[in-house]
């Protein structure tokens, strides 16, 4: 579904502090696969998974999905990629404050123009699906940890995307919380979703759901499973 | 002189338009040397990420000489009053000789600029550049005659002298003088007449053909463009000829820059402003259509060139009911029935 062929990738380039966060990734992500990144902090997880998101540039190489270079795309059809076909879910979960449970979870939907009712309904259907539906009129400040995190999921999947992102998506959460979380992972490997996740946490790199790990350091990958 | 408003914001749009392309011609060259989509080298992807700035730069820039033309014109008009012997656009251009080649070279680079930034349009709206090679070869085609036009602008304010005593525009579009506006001028009404219409008419028709038919008929596009230009050159003939004769209600008087003045009721801008518009936009059809079939544009060409093509079928009508409304308004007897 994605390759990435020669990924180079440089922050601050031409500077004294250059640093080259990936060096030379090749890699084939299948699709209807739930694959991992594991590595320790500064490996280059997270710069890769911005990559294969269309969220950042590669300094040199190439991303196909499907085929089609997204990595040269200009910027108004990498939004339209993002929008449609990525669902992402953030470490922090980055949800906006103020703002309620399902709107939040609709706020991605609102550019593609679909009506509404419409958006309302599928959002209710993801909360009653992650158990969250009584929360629905909540701000998200007042949600506990684990409910900001199915509502950041049920945001990532507003829009139906066939590949869902996620960047250590268990690092907030205790031991039970993480568990509830490869639950919602597992049902939605079994929907036919693409999953791509970073993680350096043993539950998740460990668990059944999760189909291939890659690991990474310095940049690098280090081996295939 | 050069501290007049219009004056300065007019040599800063041409100073920013040369900036920009003095910047953006070594990229150009750039591109046009080393362009390889199918690369992922470095230098490939920092062509890719930079394309799309100059690309939004140099539209920015010629965006402004398109507007730029209007506010000429207009500070020519408004200037008339400071020099002796000039009663309108045409006494300050004729000041010094570089008046009427700057307005000149203002125009060309106007329609130039529209037909780059209608194919810059569709090669950006593409997913995989497919113009990227040929816009920027065309842009370095065309920054010889945006700096000559910067430069002759500047002359021109440069020279502007209060003490100078210029001439007229009876002077200019006087009938009998050995110059193209004074042979447009002597055209009889009736024949002017027919070839303003006629001209605008076909235009329009072939516009009307173009979009009805989704923007894909390529000879209709051509025609469009061939037909706009001439539709142009016509109907600043028709000017000339009967329409200025009309405003004034003067048998004599041709100038097409006295229907700019206040006195006139500045009727002048609403028939240049959509006869340029649509000439331009007609131009652009044409421009566009020799990269109708490449692959990644046969599903971006058409709709874009639908739209021109609407653009200018309405301003020549526009045109074209303006220039009526004020015949019909007016109480000169030019032909007898």
């Amino acid at each position: 579904m994605i390759e990435l062929s020669g990924i180079r990738k440089a922050f601050n380039q031409g500077r004294h502090n250059e640093y080259w966060a990936l060096d030379g990734i090749d890699l084939s992500i299948e699709a209807n696969k739930v694959t991992a990144l594991r590595g320790p902090s500064g490996s280059g997880k997270t710069t890769l998974l911005t990559i294969v998101g269309c969220l950042a540039r590669p300094t040199e190489g190439r991303v196909r999905l499907e085929g089609e270079d997204i990595s040269g795309l200009p910027e108004r059809f990498l939004t339209e990629i993002r929008r449609k076909r990525f669902g992402f879910i953030f470490q922090q979960f980055n949800l906006i404050k103020g703002l309620s449970a399902l709107d939040n979870i609709i706020l991605p939907a609102y550019p593609t123009g679909r009506p509404r009712r419409e958006l309302l309904d599928r959002a209710e259907e993801l909360l009653a699906g992650l158990k969250l539906g009584h929360r629905r009129n909540a701000k998200v400040e007042w949600l506990s940890g684990g409910e900001q995190q199915r509502v950041a999921i049920c945001r990532a999947l507003i829009n139906d995307p066939e590949l869902v992102i996620a960047d250590e998506p268990t690092a907030n959460l205790d031991t039970h919380l993480a568990g509830e979380f490869m639950g919602i992972l597992e049902s939605l490997a079994g929907q036919g979703r693409t999953i791509l996740l970073t993680s350096h946490d043993p539950l998740v790199v460990e668990s059944d759901v999760v189909q291939r790990v890659i690991d990474m350091r310095d940049g690098k990958l280090i081996c295939h499973e | 002189m050069l501290f007049q408003p219009a004056i300065i914001a007019l040599l800063l749009a041409s100073a920013l338009c040369v900036l920009a392309l003095s910047a953006s011609a070594p990229f150009a060259l750039d591109v046009i040397r080393r362009w390889d989509i199918r690369s992922g080298s470095e230098r490939q992807l920092q062509l890719e990420r930079r394309t799309y700035l100059f690309s939004t730069l140099l539209t920015f820039v010629l965006a402004l000489q398109l507007a730029a033309v209007l506010l000429f014109v207009f500070n020519a008009e408004k200037m008339s009053g400071m020099f002796v012997g000039a009663m309108c656009a045409v006494g300050t251009l004729n000041v010094n000789s570089f008046g009427f080649p700057a307005l000149n070279a203002k125009i060309a680079v106007f329609f130039l600029a529209a037909m780059w930034l209608a194919i810059n349009h569709v090669d950006s709206r593409a997913r995989d550049y497919p113009l990227v090679r040929i816009k920027y070869a065309l842009l370095l085609l065309l920054t010889p005659l945006l700096l000559a036009s910067a430069w002759t602008e500047l002359q021109y304010f440069l020279g502007l002298k209060t003490d100078v005593i210029t001439s007229c525009c009876g002077s200019l579009f006087s009938e009998g003088r050995p110059t193209l506006a004074a042979e447009a001028s002597s055209l009889p009404p009736l024949p002017a007449m027919w070839l303003f219409y006629g001209s605008l008419g076909a235009a329009i028709a072939l516009a009307a053909v173009h979009g009805y038919g989704g923007g894909k008929q390529r000879w209709a596009a051509y025609g469009l463009a061939g037909a706009s230009a001439a539709a142009f050159a016509a109907t600043i003939a028709g000017i000339l000829s009967f329409v200025s004769l009309y405003v004034y209600e003067h048998p004599n008087h041709h100038c097409p820059f006295c229907i700019l003045k206040p006195e006139y009721g500045y009727q002048g801008y609403w028939l240049y402003v959509p006869l340029f518009g649509a000439t331009a936009a007609g131009l652009a059809v044409g421009a566009i259509q020799p990269f109708a079939r490449i692959a990644g544009l046969r599903d971006i060409v058409p709709g874009f060139s639908r739209r021109l093509a609407a653009i200018a079928a309405n301003g020549f009508a526009l045109t074209a009911a303006i220039a009526t409304a004020m015949i019909w308004q007016s109480r000169l007897i030019l032909l007898e029935h």
